[in-house]
């Protein structure tokens, strides 16, 4: 594609790809999971949607890319997955490049996570680029920022099974608390863009759902985990309220009888070993202890500093109905209604998104969403229906946003 | 120490008016203002009769009177009957907590001297009431939720459901109580309700757990000085809380799950917040992947534990850098477990240690944090830790410290209570009407660790031990095996259960749990005839310990001579009563339960709390009596008692023929002279060997070069004699606080309380209530100076004047020249048993003595130097003894052995 040419001191190369591929961020969690954000140029070259949205932006003249931005996620453990996927659509070859005078200069790719540093050796040996390791928290919060102005509708409550989107109002944007449910748990309080400060965060999080999970299921992944917990129930395994006080609430400080009074608590009188108990109510306890948890440090944290909004986001909740109904449900509770629990639709995707963003020079002064979004792959796996298949934390499950990109 | 028995009034008001029922205060009212004594001899207590029909304790109408500044804030009982016994219990869903109060015997000493004594220092008894208090023990004891029949079985063996064994036994015809009720809380009291009715017959009095809690630990933090604590990377340090300052405090109960409270005051609190991820989780989790079987195993698995091998940490994501734009060092856990999702291991893979401490850590961290943004949401800069979970365990609670101080940057603390477990079966306790524990103040209560069944290594559980012929034979098993007591653990006292009906519950191993944590908790004494002195300062400030025993290299010293010097002990001990065979089996026990008090302080120092000399010397002698050795040194004290006196007429004599000045000197002289005589020092125990009693004095004495190091005599002198023609106006008062036995208290403290008399300013002497080395006690000291007032007319009519001489026998000596305007020489007791003094726990009736006091005279190495050398008073103060300890002499007054102190703090 040789848009652009014209004003724009920086050039884009054109690719030998089908997609026309333009830029590549990475997020490389600790353990987990790789996200990766791409840009790729509609091949068909249509601007019909380039005079609305210029009219929007009141800047015309301009040099607009039209494309679609692609997620993709993999395994931290399968990595050459992710590298040979990577090399497959010779994304690399469009990331910021040097202006250097040579000709095979080297390639730089943003990244963030803590993987950017670990991995950074292998990035260079088996792609030969570097990573510009972008800051995580940076990242988090340009991508929360990104998807909550520019892409509608992104945030959601949900609450006894009903997803229902919520129309931000971008002037009534910040501040607000953003809540990163990864391995361990972040907690951003978020003043408006760039401007945020970790407030607080837990240990308890996603990496120990999937931790103490595999060593109390044997479960091979982190969607099998959550699949079974559907199946589950809790009450086999925790200790109620009303198993304390002889199947009564404990009315006077508010305690429902089926209120959880100690996650795991009943293991300790049952005379039954780990093998005694389901997979599934296992995992259900676990995952209920730790959306239970996250939401209540969440919301503490967010009477703090009076922060009405809360989005949850992060590869723990993986659109799993019960996950969020939980976090909703510890939020609810401790707020006494007043603080609601949102989510994001590309909940997991907010690093490798504000590591995309954080190219200095990506020649993107704006991007632009369209106002409609295409959310064939993405619906389908987010959406609040029960039955859906698990999330695939495989390969190739790519979601994509059509959007346009305003040249320099 | 002073013990009243409430039962002497209701038994003779009983026998006068023949009115079993009418115990109620009114009728006691009516027999104090006919001014009615109070404590009659034992044997006439024995003889009343005790009425079975009322087996629980009593309280109605029972009322703490009075208030700090009052004389004798006593707890009114006036319908405590006998040895009773109260429970209160809180059933949790791991573990069963007991609070149970025994009503303690306490000795009559009263008698016709004490009651002069009484009028002269305005303890009037027809105005005021006198000690019909609520003197007795608070006993904690738990047992597993899941063993309740080993509970049932312990109640039943000490009859504590009917309010002790003894109304049973002095009226086995009373119908058993069947309406019995006992207060319970905890969510087992609902569940096993009818279980307690079934077995014993009682209905569980269901109380509000919150409510229990709150005042549980509202009692705790009121009453007892040394219950709160900061832990901090493996130290402990015990806060003193500031009474007016207390409330608000957040108060968060680790049980199975999490209460978090807010706590405004007696009674108004809020449950702000909590969690589900508790003891409960800890223990299930750590069960179901470890497969221990109790709590105590997995937290000491979790001590050997690396959390590292299982949790995601800062550095393994960031490869092993800090992060520290965000504060986050390398070793900072990022995610609970989250190793284990990488590495391919099973369960069986890693290490039992590894992951109980990553779910310790996962679960005080996370609670630490919750009770610290709650905190935080209320403007709350206390918070109090309490609950099972945390057990004493070091990591546990440095966990929660570390938490509350990384997300709080330094501003909250997280505190922990000694009692942690018992605050809602303390609550309970609290929520019998009346129950007379409201107001009791911090110098009412003493803490003692008796060795009841010892444990070795936290493993060794035992049945409680009821008499002290079981206690001595358990030790006895331990000491042929080889193992070493490594602590004590609360039970009863013999007196509530060596009665004779009791019984060993029925072959149960484990009843008696021990704790596997390293704080004890001990039985607490409740004396209300306890009180503040009232010449200190500032009892704020007051710390009777001059030296920090938290310095190990100190401790290691005490250790050392406590260690050495208790051979010796023991032969005295044993000579001091008859050198039987039961005395040469008891003296042994009492050896090997010292010893293991002395190695559990030196491995954990704060074990019972803040550790001070004051402390370590009382446990000696509080450990002696344990084992029933009344008076180690009697014999040695009477010898040197008769020796001294048989001197003292040459003394006299010699003193009255100097000038005034120079006697006075003479007399500072004598006393720290005297001073040398002193069985708890080393090196004048070796002195002794070497000549007669008045040899040794004169030696001593004419070795006194002033200056000493340090000398205020002229300071002194000039307040006593004044200086030119100015006469100063004598004292109105003086407390001598005397020290030992034989020379120091006759031939150094007698002729100067003396002088004082003939100065015109009344003395008091001050001595233990109960025997301490070969300290003089109060019971001892009227015979010496009625012996001494034989010859000496000054100290004859000055002890006539103060009561102390009523008998018959001396009155004979110059009979009709008794005038009765000399000023008054009186005894006190001090109400402590120690060779130290702790002036904020004092009797009512040196503190009654105290309030027209405007001298105060500390002897002697543990009253002047080892406490209260830096103690301010009210009045103006002397402290005066011969350091008869190298170490002491060069830490305190970089001096050396025998060096003499005369310290004189003149009233600012």
């Amino acid at each position: 594609m040789e848009i652009g040419n014209v004003g724009i001191t920086e050039v884009s190369k054109p690719t030998n790809s089908e997609a026309q591929i333009s830029h590549l961020a990475l997020d490389i969690g600790g353990s987990s999971l790789i996200k990766l954000v791409y840009f790729s140029t509609n091949s068909d070259d249509s601007s019909s949607s380039n005079d609305s949205l210029a009219a929007s932006n009141g800047d015309r003249g301009r040099p607009v890319l039209e494309g679609k931005l692609h997620f993709a996620k993999f395994e931290t453990q399968k990595i050459n997955d992710c590298i040979d996927f990577i090399r497959s659509k010779q994304l690399r070859l469009t990331g910021s490049e040097q202006h250097g005078a040579s000709g095979s200069a080297k390639c730089v790719i943003k990244a963030t996570g803590g993987g950017a540093f670990k991995y950074a050796d292998l990035f260079k040996e088996k792609l030969g680029v570097s990573l510009d390791k972008a800051d995580e928290m940076d990242c988090l919060v340009a991508g929360a920022n990104f998807l909550l102005k520019a892409v509608h509708p992104e945030a959601f409550t949900y609450m006894g099974g009903q997803k229902e989107f919520v129309k931000i109002d971008h002037d009534d944007l910040y501040p607000y608390l953003l809540v990163n449910i990864g391995s361990g748990v972040s907690m951003i309080k978020v003043d408006g863009p760039g401007k945020f400060e970790r407030v607080s965060g837990t240990n308890v999080g996603g990496g120990t759902f999937w931790g103490l999970g595999k060593l109390l299921t044997k479960c091979k992944n982190f969607d099998e985990l959550l699949e079974l917990s559907h199946r589950g129930n809790n009450r086999v395994i925790d200790m109620l309220v009303g198993d304390i006080y002889g199947g009564m609430d404990y009315t006077k400080i508010g305690l429902v009888s089926t209120a959880i009074a100690s996650s795991f608590g009943k293991a300790i009188s049952d005379n039954k070993e780990l093998e005694d108990y389901k997979p599934e109510d296992i995992s259900r306890s676990l995952l209920r202890m730790i959306s239970n948890n996250v939401g209540q440090i969440s919301y503490l944290n967010a009477l703090r500093f009076g922060l009405k909004r809360i989005f949850f986001a992060g590869f723990f909740i993986r659109g799993h109905a019960y996950t969020m109904d939980t976090i909703a449900v510890a939020v609810h509770f401790w707020s006494k209604g007043e603080a609601k629990a949102m989510f994001l639709t590309h909940e997991g995707f907010l690093g490798a998104l504000g590591s995309f963003m954080s190219y200095e020079k990506h020649g993107f002064e704006d991007l632009k969403v369209h106002q409609s979004v295409q959310q064939s792959p993405v619906g389908a796996s987010l959406g609040g229906d029960k039955s859906h298949d698990p999330p695939n934390g495989d390969l190739n499950e790519n979601q994509s946003i059509d959007c346009s990109v305003y040249l320099s | 120490m002073a013990g009243f028995g409430t039962n002497d009034i209701k038994g003779r008001e009983k026998e006068d008016e023949g009115d079993k029922n009418s115990n109620t205060l009114e009728s006691h009212v009516v027999i104090r203002t006919e001014g009615e004594e109070v404590g009659q001899s034992s044997s006439e207590r024995d003889t009343i009769h005790r009425s079975g029909s009322r087996p629980q304790l009593d309280l109605s109408k029972a009322a703490i009177q009075g208030n700090f500044e009052e004389r004798d804030p006593a707890i009114l009982l006036p319908n405590q009957s006998d040895d009773l016994s109260h429970l209160a219990l809180d059933i949790g869903g791991s573990l069963i907590k007991l609070v149970y109060f025994s009503r303690h015997e306490g000795q009559s000493i009263d008698d016709k001297r004490k009651k002069t004594l009484k009028e002269r220092l305005g303890i009037s008894n027809g105005s005021r009431r006198s000690y019909p208090i609520l003197g007795g023990r608070l006993h904690f004891v738990k047992f597993e939720t899941n063993k309740i029949n080993e509970c049932l079985d312990f109640i039943y063996s000490k009859q504590l459901h009917r309010g002790g064994m003894d109304a049973r036994i002095w009226n086995p015809d009373a119908p058993t109580n069947e309406s019995s009720v006992v207060k319970a809380t905890g969510g087992g009291a609902y569940k096993f309700a009818d279980l307690f009715k079934e077995r014993l017959g009682v209905s569980l009095d269901k109380e509000d757990e919150m409510n229990c809690l709150v005042s549980g630990a509202n009692f705790l933090l009121k009453a007892i000085r040394h219950e709160a604590f900061t832990h901090m990377e493996g130290q402990k340090e015990f806060v003193q809380i500031d009474q007016n300052e207390l409330f608000p405090y957040l108060l968060v109960n680790i049980g199975s799950g999490v209460s978090i409270i807010k706590v405004d005051g007696d009674g108004k609190f809020q449950r702000v917040s909590g969690t589900n991820v508790g003891g409960g989780t800890y223990w299930g989790l750590g069960k179901l992947l470890t497969k221990c079987k109790s709590f105590d195993e997995l937290l000491e698995l979790s001590q050997r534990g690396d959390n590292g091998a299982i949790d995601m940490l800062v550095g393994d994501i960031y490869g092993g850098m800090d992060y520290s734009k965000i504060g986050l060092s390398a070793s900072t856990i990022a995610s609970s477990f989250g190793k284990a999702i990488s590495e391919n291991k099973e369960l069986e893979d890693y290490s039992p240690e590894d992951i109980s401490l990553s779910l310790l850590r996962m679960i005080s961290y996370n609670i630490g944090q919750i009770a610290y943004l709650n905190a935080l949401r209320f403007g709350l800069k206390r918070i109090y830790f309490g609950g099972f979970f945390i057990r004493g365990h070091a990591y546990t609670m440095d966990t929660i410290s570390f938490a509350v101080q990384f997300w709080s940057n330094g501003d909250a603390q997280a505190m922990f209570l000694r009692h942690e477990g018992f605050l809602g079966a303390l609550g309970a306790f609290m929520s019998y009407e009346k129950h007379g524990l409201d107001d009791l103040m911090v110098h009412h209560l003493v803490e003692r660790f008796p060795m009841g069944a010892p444990y070795t290594g936290g493993k060794i559980h035992g049945p409680p031990l009821g008499d002290l012929n079981e206690k001595i034979s358990w030790m006895e098993k331990f000491v042929r095996k080889g193992t070493e007591i490594t602590a004590p653990v609360p039970m009863a006292p013999p007196g509530t259960t060596g009665l004779g009906g009791f019984e060993v519950p029925s072959s149960k191993g484990g009843t008696l749990r021990s704790d596997a944590s390293a704080l004890n908790i001990g039985v607490l004494h409740l004396v209300p005839t306890l009180e503040l002195f009232p010449l200190l300062a500032d009892p704020k400030t007051y710390e009777p310990n001059t030296i920090d025993l938290s310095d190990h290299g100190e401790l290691e010293y005490w250790f050392t001579v406590l260690s050495e010097h208790l051979p010796d002990l023991v032969d005295k001990a044993v000579a001091s009563e008859g050198g039987t065979d039961d005395a040469k089996r008891r003296g042994d026990a009492f050896a090997h339960a010292f010893s293991a008090h002395l190695a559990r302080l030196m491995e954990e120092p704060a074990a019972y709390g803040k550790l001070g000399l004051v402390n370590l010397l009382e446990l000696r002698e509080e450990c002696l009596r344990e084992f029933q050795f009344v008076d180690v040194y009697r014999s040695i004290k009477q010898r040197e008692n008769e020796a001294s006196l048989a001197v003292l007429p040459d003394l006299l004599m010699e003193l009255d023929s100097m000038s005034e000045e120079a006697r006075l000197l003479t007399l500072i002289e004598g006393v720290l002279a005297a001073n040398i005589f002193d069985w708890g020092s080393r090196a004048c125990m070796d002195l002794y060997h070497k000549g007669t009693i008045i040899e040794i004095y004169r030696m001593s004495r004419n070795k006194m070069q002033r200056p000493w190091r340090v000398d205020d005599f002229d300071v002194f002198k000039e307040r006593m004699l004044g200086s030119g023609d100015k006469k100063p106006c004598p004292h109105k008062r003086a407390l001598l606080f005397v020290d030992n036995s034989g020379a120091d208290v006759i031939l150094g403290m007698l002729p100067l309380a003396r002088e004082l008399l003939r100065r015109g300013t009344e003395v008091v002497l001050v001595a233990n209530s109960l025997p301490a080395l070969n300290d003089a006690t109060a019971t001892e000291l009227p015979e010496i100076v009625a012996e001494a007032a034989k010859h000496c007319d000054i100290l004859r009519r000055a002890a006539e004047a103060g009561g102390l001489l009523v008998d018959a026998m001396v009155s004979s000596l110059d009979g009709s020249n008794g005038n009765s305007s000399s000023v008054p020489l009186m005894v006190v007791e001090n109400g402590c048993g120690s060779p130290c003094i702790d002036l904020r726990q004092v009797s009512s009736e040196l503190a009654a003595a105290a309030k027209e006091a405007d001298l105060v005279i500390l002897e002697g190495m543990g009253r002047a130097l080892h406490t209260n050398l830096n103690a301010k008073f009210k009045c103006d103060a002397l402290k005066l003894a011969m350091v008869k300890n190298q170490r002491l002499a060069q830490k305190l007054i970089q001096g050396n052995i025998y060096d003499c102190v005369c310290r004189y703090e003149p009233v600012s």
